[in-house]
């Protein structure tokens, strides 16, 4: 496969098996859901994390190239909206816009990452912020299009059904397909050009690799699966405002991201599997979501400073310790 | 035949001359030191070359072609090969894996062969994998291959410096301080590693302030305050009064 797979010992073959056995129960789990649940409320909460996941994952893509994209939330909304508006106003199908509100998310992030790509990396941090601020202003601003505060309502849906157990499975395998997709972008060379940057640009100008391309590749790459995640939410949630996508939606992906683990492909799906689903079974506890979060936040990070994805690493590094410190006494 | 000429070439950053109108010639496949005090613009003219800063006057042509300007990955592309002074690598690779990212080049993969997988692309990354286990053997780093970059003491990341710069396969390797800081031991090899490099046909260019390097050198160019002061063989330059002056200041002037 990758690049570095090449050069896998037997260890980390055997460590790639119980990977994947892992994904294989969590993938099983994920598909007998409906089975095990007729609350429409589960399903709701299980879909939301579906596509938050797609989120978190391509902004994790477009971090490991250095680059802290803080518009990532600004460019959910950006798919919802072109999503919402085609098949609201022109009538496309949804299974149309979904495509084009990709598209669109990732040509307008190439467009604004392009001239700064060849800057330090902070800088690209820099405009992305005042990007999604300006572009929600953009959005509120189009009363009659995008139907300013109040947002769009009646959008047309994916399935013309009750039940939400089609839009479950549709949004899974979507996201599989989009987890394979960057998964296998990142174990690619593409994937470890990326990191090479994010570690010394100056090293990696000067083996070959261009910088400002592959800067701007990552930033199409996540931000069409951030289109392709809003335009998800537009057409399952049939109602949009721009209060979805603001600021606060950017750091949440970022809080999601950081607590699974910055530097493993699976910490932004734990990260919200953590963060995301389970506040909305603290029973009676949720408007103290935020500050639960920023304690989890704290505790992970002051603990397990590569996120929750080190902690099984940990464990068994602690048992081999102890277990060698006491075949030596 | 002359590989690389460099015409009149200048930075100023501000009013300050960093490398004021330096004329040379670099003959293919010899070692060509370039030595000078701290602050002579030794560091800054590498980066001319490579294309990290603009020139603000002048010309380099690399084996006839001009380069002047062009990014530094292009020029990576054509052949020429550098190390860095500071940071010489990707400090959470291990070693194997940093000369492995510095495979761009040759052969070269297709977006879409890296994403499926191909035949074509599996078979480069093999012979990708070869090729890199041989430079590490040859700069004699072989038996870290799988230890993290940034745990490495000093001398190992500055050869593994030099292996990543000789993955890009290069015909013109610049060398920015190759021993400085180095133990004694430290310095011997990579003398050692220098040579080797060198027999294998490809020319190098080295900054030094060390004047330890001129042993391994065919030919020496001192520069100082940003200008060419001398150019000549090793012998003559140890002996020159003026080189001497640029490293030793020039006590006896001050009496008058």
């Amino acid at each position: 496969m990758g690049l570095m797979i090449t050069v896998r010992d037997t260890a980390s073959r055997r460590k790639n098996y119980i990977q994947i056995i892992i994904c294989g129960i969590l993938i099983c789990f994920l598909a007998i859901v409906p089975l095990l649940t007729n609350s429409p409320y589960n399903l709701h909460i299980f879909i939301l994390t579906l596509i938050y996941i797609i989120a978190a994952a391509s902004m994790r893509f477009i971090m490991t190239s250095g680059q802290i994209p803080l518009a990532h939330g600004a460019f959910l909304g950006l798919g919802a909206y072109v999503s919402g508006i085609l098949s609201k106003h022109f009538g496309i199908s949804s299974w149309l816009t979904l495509l084009v509100a990709a598209l669109v998310a990732m040509g307008v992030g190439t467009f604004i990452s392009f001239p700064f790509a060849r800057l330090k990396a902070f800088y690209y941090s820099m405009i992305s912020l005042f990007f999604g601020v300006g572009m929600l202003q953009t959005i509120e601003s189009f009363g009659k299009l995008t139907g300013g505060i109040t947002g769009i309502t009646g959008i047309p849906t994916l399935f013309h059904t009750a039940s939400k157990v089609p839009f479950y499975y549709c949004f899974l395998a979507l996201m599989l397909i989009s987890l394979f997709i960057l998964y296998r972008l990142e174990v690619s060379r593409i994937g470890w050009n990326l990191k090479a940057i994010e570690q010394s640009y100056l090293v990696a100008g000067s083996v070959g690799i261009s910088v400002v391309q592959h800067r701007v590749l990552a930033v199409a790459i996540g931000c069409f699966f951030a289109g392709l995640a809003g335009g998800m939410y537009a057409t399952y949630n049939v109602t949009i405002s721009p209060s979805s996508f603001d600021m606060a939606a950017t750091l949440w992906l970022i809080i999601y991201v950081t607590i699974g683990g910055m530097g493993n492909f699976a910490g932004p799906i734990i990260g919200t599997l953590v963060l995301f689903l389970l506040p909305q079974y603290y029973s009676g506890l949720k408007q103290y979501t935020p500050f639960i979060s920023a304690a989890i936040l704290f505790a992970v990070l002051y603990t397990f400073r590569d996120g929750l994805v080190s902690v099984p690493g940990l464990v068994v590094s602690f048992y081999k310790k102890r277990k060698k410190g006491r075949s030596k006494s | 035949m002359i590989i690389l000429e460099v015409t009149g070439l200048t930075k100023n950053f501000g009013g300050l001359a960093a490398v004021s109108n330096i004329d040379m010639k670099v003959n293919g496949g010899e070692v060509l030191g370039l030595i000078g005090p701290n602050g002579a613009g030794k560091t800054t003219f590498f980066n001319l070359i490579t294309g990290v800063i603009r020139p603000t006057k002048g010309q380099v042509v690399y084996k006839g072609k001009d380069i002047t300007g062009k990014k530094p990955h292009e020029i990576a592309e054509m052949g020429i090969g550098r190390t860095f002074q500071l940071n010489p690598l990707f400090p959470n690779f291990t070693i194997l894996q940093n000369v492995l990212s510095s495979f761009q080049l040759r052969p070269r993969s297709t977006l879409l062969g890296t994403f499926f997988n191909t035949r074509v692309y599996r078979n480069n990354e093999a012979y990708i994998l070869e090729q890199s286990l041989e430079i590490l053997k040859l700069v004699g780093l072989d038996k870290v291959k799988d230890e993290m970059a940034q745990n490495q003491p000093h001398g190992y990341q500055k050869m593994l410096g030099v292996a990543r710069a000789l993955a890009i396969k290069p015909e013109l390797l610049l060398l920015d301080e190759p021993i400085a800081g180095m133990n004694p031991d430290e310095i011997d090899n990579t003398i050692e590693a220098i040579k080797r490099t060198s027999h294998l046909g490809v020319t190098i260019i080295l900054v030094e302030h060390n004047m330890k390097i001129l042993e391994i050198c065919n030919r020496v160019i001192v520069i100082n305050f940003g200008q060419k002061i001398v150019e000549g063989l090793p012998q003559e330059i140890k002996e020159n009064p003026e080189v001497i002056r640029a490293y030793l200041g020039s006590g006896h002037d001050t009496k008058h």
